[in-house]
């Protein structure tokens, strides 16, 4: 062999085709099962859809360099919650970054967690725009809990999987998550009866 | 508002964390780069396959062949081990050797 070859290492052969196509088919059929959910999670943490739409593309593109692990090891449990997960690490990078940058300042005076676009969703609902602006008011993993139960319908168990937190903990942060929310909603109220 | 509580407020919260429709291109750009990835790895890995003969492709897939490398590995660390030995020995002897030449100097000038 030639010394210039690249070093593969004696465990890699190459790939059998034939699991090749069946891997590339599988994944096909993830994508397009969880293409909305991974977007709709991806819009909600940061708030537009150009960079919703990045954050899509880089979640199905981590997915795909690590999806034949990841069925290895899921034992057949669906994968949703593992998709959400790197979408959710994706769009704490992302934020982590714009935090780093000099342009923090504007940034804070116009946050960029805060769903603008959201709000021209919602219709123009009253009520519904406070709830969106509530969540942004809790904790980071209150309200990305709450996107994905609500957001995604995603059970407890899902959401824990993707959090990495267990089942219990999952409840109680959900629980938490819209206690918080109701007592936030229910202050800005008082507030607003008390200027009228 | 209205009242935000319990059972109505996750009725709120369903309705206004809707699940967003992708724009309808980003999935044919999904595809389009998952792609291009697919097919650059297919590339490289076929050009690298392309440079091996049948043998050297059969030879690599063959698992006895697997000891080799492996066996060079330890052989290397062997050998780097025993100069690390040797170099330690060597650097332990140099006090004893210089202690040497001062007492034969000791024993000329006595």
């Amino acid at each position: 062999m030639s010394p210039a070859k690249p070093q593969q290492g004696p465990a890699a052969p190459p790939a059998d085709p034939a699991t090749k196509a069946e891997l590339d088919r599988a994944f096909e059929d993830l994508y397009r099962a969880h293409l909305r959910d991974v977007y709709s999670y991806s819009y909600y943490r940061v708030g537009n859809h150009h960079d919703a739409e990045d954050l899509t593309e880089q979640t199905f593109l981590q997915a795909y360099r690590h999806f034949e692990r990841a069925r290895r090891e899921s034992n057949g449990r669906p994968l949703r919650p593992w998709l959400i997960r790197i979408a959710h690490n994706l769009a704490s990078n992302y934020h982590r970054d714009r935090a780093r940058r000099p342009t923090a300042v504007l940034d804070s005076a116009n946050p960029i967690s805060h769903p603008h676009a959201t709000e021209q969703v919602v219709e123009g609902r009253e009520e519904l725009r406070e709830v969106i602006h509530g969540l942004t008011d809790l904790p980071d993993d209150r309200r990305d809990a709450l996107i994905m139960r609500f957001a995604l319908g995603m059970s407890n168990r899902e959401i824990a999987r993707a959090l990495g937190r267990t089942d219990g903990a999952t409840k109680v942060l959900i629980h938490r998550a819209i206690k918080q929310l109701e007592e936030n909603l229910d202050a800005e109220r008082g507030e607003g009866t008390d200027d009228d | 508002m209205t009242e935000a509580a319990g059972p109505n407020l996750e009725a709120l919260l369903a309705d206004a964390l809707r699940p967003i429709e992708p724009p309808e291109d980003l999935s044919g750009r999904v595809e389009e780069t998952l792609s291009k990835v697919t097919e650059a790895a297919a590339t490289q890995l076929s050009e690298w396959a392309d440079e091996l003969t049948e043998s050297e492709l059969a030879a690599l897939r063959d698992p006895r062949n697997w000891v080799r490398p492996v066996a060079a590995v330890a052989a290397g660390g062997i050998a780097g081990t025993a100069l690390v030995v040797l170099e330690l020995r060597r650097r332990r002897r140099t006090p004893g050797a210089l202690r040497g030449i001062a007492d034969d100097l000791r024993q000329l000038i006595e």
